[in-house]
């Protein structure tokens, strides 16, 4: 059962990132990237954290998305002009240099049976909200306070940032 | 008051007014500026007077005051304390600089009234007196350097004062680096000194310090021919001997008052006070004694004869000073050094004079220098000149004026060393001595006057902040030998008296190494011994008497045969010119051509080089060619090698960026 | 076939290749954007199978703050391009080539 949905998610993850990828209107490379999200969804409650994926969907496909779909609404018309021709073809072999170094070391790791597996069955209340909730106010309470801070200047940058010049208050 | 505490204010009082003279410049009035300036000097004398009249009251064995600041270096073993200390021979040296310096800074007060940097000029002055009270006080070799290098410091500074005349600043240039070539042989003595001595100190001894110094100067000895020699060739650059004497004649481009102070009265006197204060260890190589001695000797006849033929009154004087200055080296040469120190003082006070008389003349000349120009100054300038007539029959050695006692002490000390040869040679630059100076007085004071009508309309005489200091010296020109009225004149030889146990030590090592094997000096044992019982064996036997009255005599005849050769029978001074075809004339006019033959020597040679080699060569090619245009070159290769990179595409960055994840990675992986 | 954290690994690996080359060859900023968030999603899956492989949450909490910092960036980034777009008219980054200068 186990290994059927992470081929399942996996499959559809790797889908929804290439598409996303492959798609000249941005709209529509946005619509793959809440199919693969929701599908990292999966991955995440494959792996046990139940709290995890339901923060994935809730967060990341509903709410950045979203942000990002706005964003596109205000900016962008179908498709971005320049985005119609392809890259060279000169600089395809370029391009292709890191991802394949990469995929070589890949290979080259499942061929050295160097496999690690996982413990039977995961330590029971592994992944629900409450034992993430305990570490977030116990073990990590700092990093909590710290990342609320990131978020509280993240937020009024972007007010700032999103006012316009001309409303700038030190103008 | 403690007067510990008020040596380090001595020394600092005048370095405060330099401060704020030096800082403050233009802002303050020339009256406040001036004030300042001989208040501090003033003060330094008040405060040195006080530590004196304590000295004066201690046992004759351990007068000594000192006072440590705190310590300024500590290395390992190597240690030099901030210390001040005045002992007999640093209170004389500090009652002469101060009080001759306070004369002075009044004297200048007048002098400099009408110049632009009379702010400077003060600052400079009074930064030379805390140098030279640095140098003269100072506990130890180290902070004699320091004062030493100070001072000439500002005598470069002030013989170049006038900066914006070349001439001047070539002066102060020539100045400075004969001084450092000097200071170059006093370095490698003192480095000498230092590594000798350093293994064998005790916890907590300054190196440097003259107490130490003195204590350990048995170590010293194998080496102390070579350590005195080099400190000497440092002394011959300060005090002006033969072979580095050339800078003290263009000196003279300074203010005079600068010449007085810094050129003929205080700082020149630094070489010989150096070798008093190190007399424990000169006494211990004869050969650098011999040295001295002769250097000195020949330093004096060579500048004497010089004087003879110059014609700008301050070169004449200049060259009196190196001649003088050749006295007192060889007093110290024979083991006399407290007689050395008695003409450093009794110099101070007539030749101050003669150059403020100088000065007084060149004020009233409009600035004239030259005494063919001059003549019949006597009865427009009454002052300057019954004080200048004073100062000459005090450096001509007629009794009872302070040169007599000073000068004929010297030669006694020679001629009773047994150092014929010496003795004459003194005796014969001592005869020139009054003949130039009669010279000097006579083209200045008497006869016609000769310079145009437009100046001649503008003499009169100083005003009184010149007088006064130039009537003062005079006093002092007549009376300061007083104090060394000799014992076979019924005198008490109070001076020499008063230096005796800071020599007498020194000579005892003398002797004691004569016990122990240790080469040493039998003019020294002798002299330890004449002071006393000698002394008045020699005194019955005549011969002081016999030489005192020669050598007044013989200063007597020089004056009347300079007052006849130039003033009765001026076709004989013509005559002089002529004899010879003019050669000798020519010869001592241009100074035995002493400066083109360095110029040829070094000086040519050295611009040869420097144009070939290190211009042509290392400033251009290799510096200019290699190092600066190659490292240019070389960061324009590879910027343009980078300009690739910096192509605006956020894309590329990115790629970029991901090729070295990759590499990273790769790198990871393999390497495990 | 029995699913092990090298799985997780090759998976997180090949989906993070994806964003980046996505991030290399696309010209419009928004999607370069998404292909960052594709990226980070590679990352919390490592965080993910890690957490399980030592039975400890603290991987969760990791991957928490990940989010919070891809909502973070995301909002100052979009910020951003809103502002560009309103002076350069445009998204496409090779217009944007002011970093030359």
């Amino acid at each position: 059962m186990e290994g059927l949905l992470f081929w399942f998610c996996g499959g559809f993850l790797l889908l929804g990132g290439l598409m996303m990828v492959l798609q000249r209107s941005a709209v529509v490379s946005a619509v793959w990237l809440v199919f693969a999200f929701i599908c990292a969804a999966g991955i995440f409650a494959v792996l046990g954290g139940v709290f995890l994926a339901v923060m994935q969907v809730l967060v990341y496909a509903g709410a950045i998305m979203v942000l990002f779909l706005f964003v596109i609404m205000m900016l962008q018309g179908p498709v971005l002009e320049g985005e119609r021709k392809l890259m060279p073809v000169g600089m395809w072999p370029l391009i292709a240099v890191p991802p394949v170094a990469v995929l070589l070391l890949i290979t080259g790791y499942l061929r050295s049976d160097a496999t690690v597996a996982f413990a039977a069955a995961p330590p029971a209340g592994f992944g629900t909200v409450e034992a993430v909730a305990g570490l977030l106010l116990g073990r990590y309470l700092l990093a909590f306070e710290l990342i609320s801070i990131v978020l509280l200047v993240a937020l009024v940058g972007a007010l700032a940032l999103g006012r316009g010049e001309r409303n700038q208050p030190w103008k | 008051m403690q007067s510990e505490i008020l040596l380090r204010w001595i020394v600092l009082v005048p370095l405060l007014g330099a401060a704020l003279n030096g800082l403050l410049n233009r802002r303050l009035s020339k009256q406040i500026s001036g004030l300042l300036a001989c208040g501090a000097v003033g003060v330094s004398f008040v405060m040195s007077v006080l530590v004196f009249l304590r000295l004066t009251g201690m046992e004759p064995e351990s007068r000594l005051v000192q006072d440590t600041l705190g310590t300024w270096m500590h290395l390992g073993a190597f240690r030099v304390d901030l210390t001040f200390a005045m002992d007999q021979l640093g209170a004389v040296m500090a009652l002469v600089v101060t009080g001759v310096g306070f004369l002075i800074h009044i004297y200048s007060l007048g002098y400099m009234a009408h110049d632009d940097g009379f702010q400077r000029y003060f600052a400079y002055l009074n930064l030379f007196i805390f140098a030279m009270m640095t140098l003269v006080l100072g506990g130890n070799l180290i902070m004699l350097f320091v004062g030493w290098e100070g001072v000439g410091l500002c005598s470069y500074l002030l013989i170049g004062f006038w900066f914006n005349e070349d001439a001047n600043a070539s002066a102060g240039k020539k100045a400075f680096i004969v001084n450092r070539i000097g200071d170059f042989g006093f370095l490698i003595g003192m480095f000498l000194m230092g590594t000798t001595l350093l293994p064998h100190l005790g916890a907590g001894e300054g190196v440097f310090n003259f107490q130490v110094l003195h204590a350990h100067a048995g170590v010293l000895a194998p080496v102390a021919t070579a350590v005195c020699l080099l400190l000497f060739v440092g002394a011959t650059g300060k005090s002006a001997q033969i072979p580095l004497y050339i800078w003290l004649p263009d000196a003279m481009a300074g203010p005079t008052p600068v010449s007085a102070l810094i050129h003929a009265a205080t700082m020149v006197t630094a070489g010989v006070y150096m070798i008093a204060r190190l007399n424990f260890l000169f006494v211990l190589s004869p050969t650098a004694l011999a040295v001295v001695a002769a250097v000195g000797a020949v330093t004096a006849i060579f500048a004497a004869t010089i004087a003879l033929a110059q014609n700008d009154i301050k070169k004449v004087l200049a060259y009196s000073t190196v001649s003088q200055l050749g006295y007192m080296m060889l007093a110290c040469g024979v083991g006399a050094f407290s007689v050395g120190i008695f003409h450093v003082m009794t110099h101070a006070f007539f030749k101050a004079l003669l150059f403020l008389g100088s000065g007084s003349v060149i004020h009233a000349m409009s600035n004239e220098q030259d005494m063919r120009v001059m003549g019949g100054l006597r009865t427009r300038l009454p002052i300057t000149y019954a004080t200048f007539m004073a100062a000459t029959l005090a450096i001509a050695g007629v009794f009872p004026f302070a040169g007599f006692f000073s000068k004929d002490e010297i030669l006694w000390k020679a001629w009773s060393g047994g150092n014929t040869l010496l003795w004459a040679i003194g005796f014969l630059a001592a005869g020139l001595t009054a003949f130039y100076m009669m010279r000097l007085v006579v083209l200045t004071f008497f006869g016609e006057n000769r310079a145009s009508s437009e100046v001649r309309k503008h003499i009169h005489e100083s005003p009184a902040t010149m007088t006064v200091p130039l009537i003062v010296l005079a006093v002092l020109s007549l009376v300061g030998g007083w104090i060394g009225w000799p014992h076979f004149m019924g005198g008490g030889s109070w001076f020499e008296q008063w230096l005796e146990p800071v020599f007498a030590s020194g000579a005892q090592i003398g002797a004691h190494g004569a016990h122990t094997g240790v080469a040493t000096v039998d003019v020294l044992v002798q002299n330890a011994q004449m002071n006393h019982a000698a002394a008045e064996a020699l005194h019955e036997t005549g011969v002081e008497w016999t030489l005192a009255v020669v050598s007044v005599l013989w200063a007597v005849l020089g004056l009347v045969l300079g007052w006849f050769v130039y003033y009765k029978r001026a076709t004989i001074a013509d005559g002089f010119k002529k004899a010879g075809g003019g050669f000798v004339y020519r010869l001592l006019l241009n100074k035995y051509y002493v400066d083109e033959a360095y110029d040829a020597a070094f000086i040519r040679p050295g611009y040869r080089l420097s144009r070939s080699v290190l211009w042509k060569g290392v400033d251009a090619g290799l510096i200019d060619g290699v190092l600066v245009n190659g490292s240019a070159l070389a960061v324009y290769l590879f910027g343009s090698v980078l300009r690739l990179f910096q192509n605006g595409m956020i894309r590329f960055y990115a790629w970029t960026f991901t090729i070295g994840v990759a590499v990273f990675v790769l790198y990871l992986s393999f390497s495990s | 076939m029995e699913i092990t954290l090298t799985h997780y690994l090759v998976l997180a690996g090949l989906v993070f290749i994806t964003g980046m080359v996505g991030f290399v060859v696309r010209r419009n900023a928004l999607v370069m954007m998404m292909c960052i968030e594709l990226m980070l999603c590679a990352v919390n899956i490592v965080f993910a199978a890690f957490a399980r492989l030592h039975g400890d949450g603290g991987g969760h909490v990791f991957v928490l703050m990940n989010f919070a910092v891809a909502a973070s960036e995301a909002a100052i980034g979009l910020a951003i391009l809103v502002e560009i777009y309103r002076r350069r008219r445009t998204v496409n980054v090779d217009d944007l080539k002011t970093l030359m200068e």
